[in-house]
């Protein structure tokens, strides 16, 4: 049987970033990371409500860096 | 050993905290304080920085106010379910150097056992890692039979590596059924798989989400 290729299994995006070596990642993900700082983005998490340590209060306590949080203003 | 980690061994994900697994020792815990210090660092939530709480399996949590580094939550851990001791977990680490400096990681093996827990974004983490590792031809049959989630895959090495898989099937039904070739018989058995680490992991966190509740109960009062 011949070998399974990750485009295959995984598609070309995947396959692509599997290819990559790890330091080639690490680079790729900084540059992501430097477009979200860039854009204002906050180092602040999202909650994780899945977490064992999830606690509601705690995320309502630390909303973090005095940039206003997203909220819904209008639902169509 | 989070979402950094990740990145490195080839699943994708992009996480704003920090987290870290740290040796519970009385003079690594005063460098590790020096150094949350230095970032400004200050607990959130329970429990408090101590010892006991590490090595019970908690996490710490620490948000930075450092004016460069500021919201940046850092997450400490040091008991981690299925990965075993801190000893063995750093005998099988990774290092890396990355701008002249040190990284310490979590081996593959590590990070795709801590990454079996109770919520659903760690599953598809798994799957790309090991995927990544397989494609790669790094790791071994071995950590493939027992830990591949990709059917396909699966069914390729246990043909591959028919004697392992033998020997590996009455341990996983997912390489039984990857034997006879079954891809939705694979499939079924990872999902049940799945579940039954979800299962395992909330019993873990059960005592300890209870110590929580106590904690931040007591913190309210």
């Amino acid at each position: 049987m011949p070998r399974l290729r990750a485009e295959d299994v995984v598609g070309e995006e995947w396959a692509e970033w599997y290819r990559l070596s790890p330091a080639e990642r690490f680079a790729e993900s900084m540059k992501l990371w430097d477009t979200y700082l860039a854009l204002g983005g906050s180092l602040d998490p999202e909650p994780d409500t899945q977490s064992p340590f999830f606690d509601p209060d705690e995320w309502r306590e630390n909303l973090a860096d005095g940039r206003p949080g997203v909220r819904v203003l209008r639902r169509g | 050993m989070g979402g950094q980690a990740c990145v490195f061994y080839g699943a994708a994900e992009f996480s704003r905290d920090l987290d870290l697994m740290v040796l519970v020792h009385a003079k690594n815990m005063a460098l590790l304080r020096s150094a949350l210090d230095a970032l400004g660092a200050e607990p959130i939530a329970v429990p408090p920085f101590a010892e006991e709480y590490l090595l019970r399996g908690h996490a710490l949590h620490f948000r930075c106010r450092r004016e460069d580094v500021a919201g940046l939550r850092i997450d400490l851990m040091s008991n981690l379910r299925g990965v075993g001791n801190f000893e063995d977990v750093w005998a099988r680490r990774t290092s890396i150097e990355t701008d002249g400096v040190v990284v310490e990681m979590l081996a593959l093996e590590d990070l795709v056992r801590a990454k079996k827990t109770q919520r659903d974004k760690d599953w598809p983490m798994i799957r790309r890692l090991v995927e990544e590792s397989y494609f790669r031809g790094a790791g071994g049959a071995e950590f493939w039979l027992r830990e591949l989630r990709s059917p396909e895959l699966l069914i390729e090495a246990a043909r591959t590596h028919n004697e392992l898989a033998r020997s590996i099937a009455a341990d996983r039904p997912a390489v039984a059924a990857a034997l006879r070739g079954e891809r939705e018989e694979v499939a079924a058995a990872l999902t049940a798989e799945e579940s039954e680490e979800r299962r395992l992991d909330r019993l873990w966190w059960q005592p300890l989400r209870d110590e929580l509740e106590r904690l931040r109960h007591a913190r309210r009062a």
